[in-house]
């Protein structure tokens, strides 16, 4: 494991990350991935670059169930700083228990995240300005091995398999992953109309005017594997049923069907966490509304393991996410949420490009 | 599963030793050994009304820090944690560690010169706590690796410390401390009244000087466990000689059987049964290394033995210690060095203390006919 640590050490601070001699790198993780924060330290000094340690005990539950709302909605200035001032911010998501907030009153995981908005836009903004280069990436633990119904060896297995890490050499297999995801960019950038069909779902967007498609190619998100756009604010109109369990802020919902009028939702439903579902899409205007659209292309990623950073990467599937757009794709919809929801196109799914047949069963028809 | 006597320690640190105040923002600085304490304070800190947050600080970072990174890299200073020092309004340091050993073969020069890169950060914030505008409080969470250097096993040494804290059994730590305090500030102004001390024990017979000096009381706010008081004695008019019992460590090296001969404040000559040219290596730092910069009674009575951390043996009840080097200017002291080493004596058995020649503690304790009227 410790060999494999320290080649995901390195490709995260060598290839996602780009650090430079001088770069000021935050290094953010909890206690329980210890051994990788440790390793990407280790790699950052060896770029050159000065590394910032932001560990944390996972305290969260606790502030939400003990705190005030004053305390719940303070902003810690010491971030503020942070996100002015850091060239590289690498996060190491693995909490010890994924489902640690469950019990928690929706409301206030709202109020958190209206609290968070201006910090989280203000760091979406330094990024867009290419002034901060930032990746988000997982690791192997007892939880979310749990989450994907692995042991912690099979896990283990999982993600340096997605990260494409077992490969002699992992950068250069990243960049011939990059210029694949390129080519579909490409393909998509011509179109203005998409449609989904799968069962229970027959979903039409407008991704044409200034929207752009991006190929998540390994340097935001890592592992990665997908191209992923905003579609336009009112065009989103049908049905979708997602078949994998739509998970957020630590609550998982299942069986999440969604109907859209000129695009917004009008009816949310699902088998559980139903309250939780509408407490999210009335969390603001932009709630209701679509800010991203993208497929999952990263075949080395086959099931479906509850993490989001790994989910939406599924090679055959597409997804959306309710709220916030990324404006690099040209996206305007605001929002303190982005709730990534995931439908799998393997069996039967079909998307049509301006009324053309361009993938089925999980795979473009290129 | 939550352990009561860390809760009670966790509240003890927030209510006593920093007297939060709602709105606050409390910085917990503490390696992940330590996270059950560390969460008790986050815990006790919401339930002031404070901002509390941690920062884990993993152990394995300066021995990566010193092996990897160039001088410009070593000596760099984040403007990050230089801003974060202008806004919190208190720190707690958990000094606990996994392998206190860790840095005995860091490279002494480079070690040297990353303590020297983050004396920017240590003196902005001693000027921030002098000003009365940031609190600082230094706490230990128990660790197999300080059990193993107390020769205890962790059960042992959890209670050790918690008894010394003052949280191993259910009551109010508070309420204790406060008594404390009380009884310390009692001792300092009578002990401000006194001209020369003279301490006499087995192979000890030394007179120290304190007359015009302040004495500090030690009671739990910049320490937890505490219990002593000090002052910086007069730089030279100690004389005579001084035997420590407790093995001495400094930077990592122990030096036994310590024994030290002083004319005019200076030491004159050393013996040691081990690691004397340790000692004598110490001694010639530079000038302020021979000459006394604290002398001190330790008068927490929950401490009864040697564990080798100084945060414990200088607090033993039943003992004194004096520390070579640097004095405590705001108490008066005037003398100057890069090296300030506590050495402890142990009283509890044969030792006498004089003040102005009147007997005032024998055997370990203060005699009752010494303290004032109001205790």
């Amino acid at each position: 494991m410790s060999e494999r640590l320290r080649r995901l050490a390195d490709v995260l601070v060598g290839y996602s990350g780009r650090v430079q001699p001088g770069d000021l790198t935050v290094i953010q993780g909890t206690m329980n991935v210890e051994p990788l924060l440790e390793e990407l330290y280790g790699a950052v000094l060896r770029a050159g670059g000065h590394p910032a340690m932001r560990c944390a005990p996972e305290v969260e539950a606790l502030l939400l169930d003990e705190g005030s709302d004053q305390q719940i909605e303070w902003l810690n200035p010491a971030e503020l700083e942070d996100i002015e001032q850091a060239d590289v911010w690498i996060v190491v998501d693995a909490p010890a228990n994924t489902k640690a907030l469950t019990s928690v009153d929706p409301e206030r995981q709202g109020r958190v995240q209206r609290a968070r908005r201006g910090w989280r836009e203000r760091y979406l903004e330094r990024a867009l300005a290419g002034e901060l280069r930032w990746v988000l990436t997982g690791y192997p633990t007892n939880g979310a091995a749990q989450d994907a119904e692995m042991s912690l060896a099979e896990y283990e297995d999982f993600i340096f398999g997605a990260a494409l890490l077992d490969d002699g050499d992992p950068v250069a297999r990243w960049r011939a992953f990059a210029d694949e995801l390129h080519r579909v960019v490409e393909f998509l950038g011509s179109k203005e109309e998409l449609r989904f069909v799968a069962e229970r779902t027959d979903l039409t967007f407008a991704v044409g005017g200034d929207r752009r498609w991006i190929a998540a190619d390994g340097h935001e998100n890592f592992p990665d594997g997908e191209v992923f756009t905003a579609p336009l604010d009112e065009s989103a109109e049908g049905e979708i049923t997602f078949t994998f369990p739509a998970v957020f802020s630590g609550r998982q919902v299942d069986d999440v069907h969604l109907r859209f009028h000129q695009g917004e939702v009008v009816e949310a439903t699902a088998s559980s966490g139903e309250d939780f579902l509408r407490e999210m899409v009335a969390l603001d205007e932009g709630a209701r509304r679509v800010g991203e659209l993208a497929f999952g292309l990263n075949e080395a990623v086959r099931v479906f393991t509850r993490n989001i950073l790994f989910d939406e990467k599924i090679g055959g599937t597409m997804h959306l996410a309710l709220g916030s757009a990324y404006s690099e794709c040209g996206g305007t919809n605001r929002s303190a949420l982005h709730w990534d929801m995931i439908c799998d196109l393997r069996s039967g799914g079909e998307v049509y490009a301006d009324g053309e047949l361009v993938y089925r069963d999980g795979r473009f028809l290129l | 599963m939550r352990d009561p006597r860390v809760a009670r320690l966790g509240e003890l640190v927030v209510n006593y030793s920093l007297g939060l105040q709602p709105g606050k923002v409390l910085r917990i600085d503490a390696p992940p050994v330590s996270a059950p304490l560390a969460i008790e304070i986050y815990r006790a800190a919401l339930a002031a009304g404070a901002h509390p947050y941690v920062d884990l600080q993993l152990e394995r970072l300066p021995e990566l820090l010193l092996a990897e990174a160039n001088d410009e890299q070593l000596e760099y200073v984040s403007p990050i944690a230089l801003a974060e020092l202008e806004f919190v309004d208190a720190i707690t340091t958990i000094w606990s560690e996994s392998n206190t050993r860790a840095l005995t073969h860091a490279d002494p020069e480079r070690h040297q010169r990353l303590i020297s890169a983050s004396q920017q950060l240590a003196k902005r914030r001693w000027q921030r706590m002098s000003a009365g505008e940031l609190g600082w409080l230094g706490v230990l969470f128990p660790t197999e690796a300080h059990a193993q250097d107390a020769q205890m096993s962790l059960a042992e040494y959890e209670r050790f410390v918690f008894r010394a804290c003052h949280v191993e059994e259910p009551g109010d730590p508070v309420a204790h401390w406060q008594g404390v305090r009380e009884e310390l500030r009692s001792r300092a102004e009578a002990l401000a009244e006194a001209r020369e001390l003279r301490i006499v024990g087995p192979g000890t017979d030394l007179k120290v000087g304190v007359e015009g000096r302040r004495w500090q009381p030690a009671d739990g706010r910049y320490n937890m466990p505490d219990g002593e008081v000090y002052t910086s004695p007069l730089e030279t008019v100690t004389e005579g000689e001084i035997s420590f019992a407790f093995p001495a460590l400094f930077h990592g090296r122990e030096v036994t059987g310590i024994q030290l001969r002083f004319e005019d404040g200076a030491v004159v000559e050393t013996q040691a049964t081990r690691g004397q040219e340790h000692l004598e290596a110490m001694l010639d730092m530079d000038d302020g290394a021979r000459r006394l910069g604290e002398v001190a009674f330790g008068l927490n009575y929950e401490i009864d033995r040697f564990t080798q951390n100084t945060l414990f043996d200088e607090k033993i009840g039943g003992t004194m210690h004096v520390a070579l080097g640097s004095a405590f200017t705001d108490l008066g002291g005037l003398n100057e060095s890069a090296l300030h080493w506590d050495l402890v004596c142990d009283l509890r058995e044969d030792g006498e203390v004089y003040a102005d020649g009147e007997l005032v503690w024998q055997a370990g304790r203060f005699l009752e006919t010494a303290t004032p009227a109001r205790v």
